[in-house]
């Protein structure tokens, strides 16, 4: 048996520290199994960054045929005001306002046959690859969350998943990715919202004091660790002195602060604004940037919200404000995933709720559109350069290879090193779960 | 091909002698096929075993079907999927030994037995055996009970019995699965591999939809010379088990550590410093009966277990207007548990209530479960300790129960009915009038109320079904009900269950004490199933006032009860134990100032309250205590170390700090203080010296108000101190 406290100290060949084991023994109240142990053992990266999933949500359904999925031969009330241009991979032709995607595109890879989209303004689809009707009770865990409950931490002073949207007037867009039946041991580290956020930062206490205060309690606190073999108090310790490593040293803190990244780095990635476009998220290509940074902090799973894509109306002034700072603050993702040899290890998904309506309506906006939808994916070790299915001559419906949520999802798992054919997770009522509904990894990508 | 085909000839000749005489006996695609398919996954719950299957192939869920996978294997594909002219190259098997792209790998050795059966099995023509063929009846598993050193291993022989009297050894075919993955693991030849860790281990066997189970225990073999005094029945089960297995138990607890813990645990919160004191003081023989009696009739025994039964009952306000109902089904519970109702009635007025909120409150109940499947596997899991869940769709994997037994038992609810209630937005319950039965989905038969184990019943139209499932458990012989709620209420107080989870009680996951189980359930039935006897029980036996503290041989030990097991107070009692501590009146919106988190009505106040909700206080979503998180989270760790909500209240004005700066008696007395309210023991001497010289340094080299400033700031600095303290938030 593997016995997690009597390790030898120092690293092991994958790079998970002693301390590390010590915090998944902490969770083992919670029912982590040996084999989970193992499973977060090997699931971890052997190269100089860990595996981990990059999440944009475009909240509100961007139109799928003015970014990644052009229709210019359809009459002009369908293929609306915006022209493809031509990519760095023959064949493949995006929105004229990427043009910088369009010189990365085989780096990416377009998804144009989403066919199971759940037709609701609701970021959940996207972060826990399931339909949000018939939940099991507490309601299925999102992708992060499950990564948490079976990979853990990758360092002490880094929780292994964020959620960056803030707050915003629909919140189902604002979801960051709820723990479901897992509880809130797995729920995000959510800076840009109160409660949680707030304790992050010491207020009105200084380094100091809270230097006294952490040797008396060093000082009192005496109760014997032996009292509990279960681990519990354990783990309490280590998230103490990971709060307090949080609080003092804050390499979370230092991650969420731009201001120590490179000032080219920055204008790489865009200026955004830091307020809710409407009732949805900020346009902040910032969230990129604090999303890599918290990778190579540590995090395996952040999640962010960009701007609000329900253009009911002025469908084409909009975006016109949108793609640009898409354009800048992706592009700049994935080359700088691509620089720092992250490319192989972090997934990056871009996707909404659903498309929007080929015929372009009185207001000239696109209305609601859950029967097809695009996605892109870049770096995660995936092939890419590709299309993945296609929509018939209005992109209304998918005609070639229909994709499902699950599917993306199966992939995401399967480059986070867990196996979809063979992870379960038991809920609430004692069954065990699989991961996706039955999806497999799709065999294009991986 | 020709090479594959070479080494399979290979192979069979090499291992012929093996199916020398079996070759003799025709194969059964249920008996000889299907566990093939089984062991290697193939139908599992993650690949063809799916509703819908993988790649246009499926099969039943764990082969439970096997006609109906026959028909898939045989039929379908065109064909492809067998080939009998040349049975290598049918896709079962160059996809199974993934000589084919399979998305599922590798799953059968070319070289293997199996793959010899189901190549003889195609060549043979698909044979599906006859009606007149052997049915499996059982498996069993030998030896079925040993006791066995520790770190021992065991390897077991399973054998399948047939109807016409034959038996095979399907040990190879059979599913291994420990309950205790930290003492004991299993192979997929049924090996056991026990680790070093004493107690009972049970391995549950699965075979095509048989189980049978392996217990073994693992004695440590320590001298057990003398035992405490056995105060009844518990003890003396608890201590046989103690000296069966060679574990001395700890010593018994002193007088403060068990006050605190026994107020913790029967009412909730901490006892006060005047408690405490005259405790201490009492030179009564009997003072802990004596305090366990008062803890009982206090109020707050009420509240926190109203609490406790409020979040299974699922009292939720999903909707602002259900404020009324939640209030009024809390209030119903919390003055049940006052009035000591006998929980077999407690029961029956919640499976039973009809009418209307105000009238019967308890009719709540069905506002949250709402369809018959629901209702039925809510009290299937909550009241008799069964999760029927599974059997829904297809057969139980763990269990004896099939989809029969579970059509048959939701029958009880089929004639629930609503209609709106006076109160906006609330239902009225009733149960309409008509024979009750649903449908078994997968015979599309109809079935009447059959209780778990038992026979349909012949209820007529006019009776209310639920009468007759009430009535039912709470007979005395029930081998569910007093079984479910004694594990219940011990796990509560020693924070593990005789069976483990405490509401998955089946054969293959047996009590680590049967004796003990069974003799509290006959002893909850013969005292009229009431509760507060059943708490006096526990919490005047010698076990559970033994000390935490482990001696040579016990620290870890986890399911003999030969120490206390610390648990960590949950969000509530944390909650109200920090305010206490801090001195604040909690308020929460409309509820009295000074309502503890405990009293709260429903899970409302999870969202106002982030402390509750960070620290696991359940939604109230389901039937299972599983739902509360008990797990450590950095979230939570920052919340106490740094919460602006408490760093604000360690400073506020007439707060805590404030008072004992201003207290002019000794600080000595006022440090004391402290460690009386938060851990209810007096300081020993290093932590009166720790805390008075860090009084001194920030006070040192002042006068006045700057003194009084610098005192107040050292005060806070210890409350903060204390109240991260693990034996602040353990109870132990």
């Amino acid at each position: 048996m593997l016995n997690l406290y009597s390790h030898p100290s120092g690293g092991y060949c994958d790079g998970v520290s002693r301390r590390n084991f010590l915090k998944i023994g902490g969770l083992a109240m919670g029912g982590l199994s040996l084999n989970d142990v193992l499973r977060a053992e090997t699931a971890q990266s052997t190269g100089k960054s860990h595996k981990a999933v990059i999440m944009i949500f475009l909240p509100g359904g961007p139109s799928h045929q003015d970014m990644f999925d052009m229709k210019p031969d359809a009459p002009s009330e369908i293929r609306g005001e915006f022209k493809p241009i031509s990519t760095n991979v023959p064949g493949i032709q995006i929105c004229e306002h990427l043009p910088r995607l369009a010189k990365m595109m085989d780096k990416c890879t377009l998804i144009r046959s989403l066919a199971d989209c759940d037709s609701r303004h609701d970021a959940f689809q996207c972060l826990t690859g399931r339909n949000s009707k018939q939940q099991p009770p507490g309601g299925w865990p999102s992708l992060g969350s499950i990564v948490s409950r079976l990979q853990g931490g990758t360092n002490p002073a880094m929780p292994p998943f964020v959620g960056l949207a803030p707050k915003m007037g629909h919140m189902e867009w604002a979801r960051t990715g709820e723990p479901g039946f897992l509880g809130v041991a797995h729920a995000p580290f959510q800076p840009n919202r109160g409660g949680g956020t707030e304790d992050m930062s010491l207020r009105g206490i200084t380094l100091d004091r809270l230097r006294d205060r952490k040797s008396l309690l060093s000082s009192f606190d005496n109760l014997r660790r032996d009292l509990d073999s279960t681990g519990l108090m354990g783990g309490v310790d280590v998230f103490n002195e990971q709060a307090l490593n949080v609080l003092t040293s804050p390499k979370l803190l230092h991650a969420l602060d731009l201001s120590r990244e490179d000032p080219r780095v920055i204008e790489r990635y865009g200026k955004g604004e830091n307020r809710n476009r409407d009732d949805g998220g900020p346009r902040l290509p910032e969230h990129f940037l604090a999303a890599r940074r918290l990778v190579e902090a540590g995090a395996r799973v952040v999640t962010l919200a960009f701007s609000r894509w329900d253009y009911h109306s002025d469908n084409f002034g909009q975006l016109r404000e949108d793609l640009p700072l898409l354009d800048s603050g992706l592009t700049a993702l994935i080359a700088d995933l691509h620089e720092r040899g992250m490319d192989q290890d972090v997934s990056v998904v871009v996707w909404g709720e659903f498309g929007r309506t080929p015929m372009i309506n009185a207001k000239g906006g696109r209305d609601h559109w859950p029967r097809v939808a695009s996605a892109l994916l870049a770096c995660g070790g995936m092939r890419h350069g590709q299309v993945i299915g296609a929509t018939d001559k209005q992109a209304g419906e998918p005609t070639e290879r229909p994709v499902a949520f699950g599917e993306v999802f199966a992939t995401l798992y399967k480059q986070m090193g867990i196996d979809v054919t063979k992870a379960t997770l038991t809920d609430l009522t004692g069954r065990p779960q699989y991961l996706v509904d039955g999806h497999l990894p799709m065999a294009e990508l991986v | 091909m020709t090479l594959s085909r070479l080494t399979l000839i290979a192979a069979l000749s090499a291992t012929a002698p093996c199916f020398a005489a079996e070759t003799l006996r025709p194969l059964n695609f249920a008996n000889d096929i299907v566990p093939i398919l089984t062991k290697g996954g193939c139908n599992s719950g993650g690949c063809h075993g799916k509703s819908g299957g993988q790649n246009g192939f499926k099969l039943s869920l764990l082969g439970f079907e096997p006609q109906e996978d026959y028909d898939h294997i045989v039929m379908e594909a065109r064909g492809r999927r067998v080939f009998p002219a040349s049975a290598e190259q049918s896709l079962l098997l160059t996809k199974g030994t993934a000589q084919l792209p399979h998305g599922g790998g590798k799953k059968l050795d070319p070289n293997s037995e199996d793959y010899a059966d189901l190549a003889r099995w195609i060549r043979e023509g698909m044979p599906y055996g006859k009606d007149s063929d052997p049915k499996m009846a059982s498996i069993s598993v030998e030896p079925a009970k040993l006791t066995l050193p520790l770190k021992a291993v065991q390897q077991l022989k399973v054998t399948a019995h047939y109807t016409d009297g034959s038996t095979r050894d399907v040990t190879k075919r059979a599913l291994y699965e420990a309950n205790e993955k930290a003492m004991a693991e299993t192979s997929e030849a049924g090996r056991v591999q026990l680790f070093d860790l004493p107690g009972d281990v049970a391995v549950m066997v699965r075979y095509q939809g048989k189980v049978s189970t392996f217990r073994a225990t693992v004695p440590l073999g320590a001298p057990v010379e003398k035992l405490p005094a056995s105060r009844g029945f518990v003890d003396d089960l608890v201590f046989a088990k103690l000296k069966t297995i060679g574990m001395p138990p700890s010593d018994i607890a002193d007088d403060g550590t068990f006050i605190r813990r026994v107020t913790l645990d029967i009412t909730g919160r901490l006892p006060t410093a005047a408690e405490m004191k005259d405790f201490m003081a009492s030179k009564d023989a009997a003072k802990r009966s004596v305090l366990i009696d008062r803890l009982l009739d206090s109020p707050e025994y009420a509240e926190y277990f109203a609490n406790k039964w409020s979040a299974l009952l699922r009292n939720q306000r999903t909707q602002p207007n259900f404020a009324r109902g939640s209030y009024l089904f809390y209030s119903w519970i919390r003055d049940s548990i006052a009035d000591n109702k006998p929980y077999d009635q407690f029961v029956r007025e919640v499976v039973s209530a009809s009418g209307d909120l105000d009238q019967n409150p308890p009719v709540a109940w069905y506002r949250q479960v709402k369809e018959m499947k629901q209702q039925m596997e809510d009290v299937a899991q909550l009241f008799l300790g069964t999760r029927m869940q599974c059997a829904q769709c297809h057969h139980h994997p763990f269990e004896k129960w099939s989809q029969q037994d579970y059509y048959g038992f939701a029958a009880f609810f089929s004639n629930v009915s609503r209609k709106p209630s006076t109160f906006a937005g609330e239902e009225m319950i009733f149960n309409k009038r008509g024979v009750a039965q649903t449908t078994n989905i997968r015979t599309k038969e109809a079935v009447t109320p059959t209780s778990l184990g038992g026979t349909a019943l012949n209820l007529k139209p006019e009776q209310d079904p639920r009468r007759a499932l009430a009535e039912w458990m709470s007979q005395k012989d029930n081998a569910f009900f007093a079984h479910t709620l004694v594990n219940r209420y011990w796990k509560h107080f020693f924070n593990r269950g005789l069976v483990e989870p405490e509401d998955d009680m089946r054969e293959t996951n047996p009590p680590v004490n049967p004796e003990l189980l069974s003799a509290l359930a006959a002893d909850f039935v013969k005292n009229g199933y009431d509760l507060k006897k059943l708490i006096r029980t526990i919490t005047n036996s010698t076990t559970y006032q033994l000390s935490a503290v482990p001696n040579t041989y016990n620290a870890k030990d986890r399911q003999n009860f030969s120490r206390y097991y610390p648990k960590r107070l949950n969000a509530e009692v944390l909650y109200d134990s920090v305010n206490t501590l801090l001195d604040v009146q909690t308020s929460f919106a409309g509820q009295a100032p000074g309502t503890r988190a405990v009293a709260l009505p429903d899970n409302s106040y999870n969202q106002s309250t982030y402390f509750l909700s960070v620290f696991g206080r359940p939604d109230s979503s389901s039937a299972c205590e599983c739902e509360r998180t008990q797990e450590a989270s950095l979230a939570q760790s920052l919340h106490l170390l740094n919460a602006a909500e408490i760093q604000t209240q360690l400073s506020r004005g007439n707060g805590r700090a404030d008072t004992l700066t201003k207290d002019t008696r000794p600080d000595d007395d006022k440090i004391s203080d402290l460690y009386h309210i938060a851990l209810s023991r007096d300081p020993n001497a290093a932590e009166v010296t720790f805390a008075r010289s860090h009084l001194d340094k920030k006070t040192a080299g002042k006068a006045g108000d700057e003194a009084s400033k610098g005192k107040k700031e050292a005060y806070e600095d210890i409350l903060w101190a204390l109240l991260n303290t693990k034996e602040f938030l353990f109870n132990h």
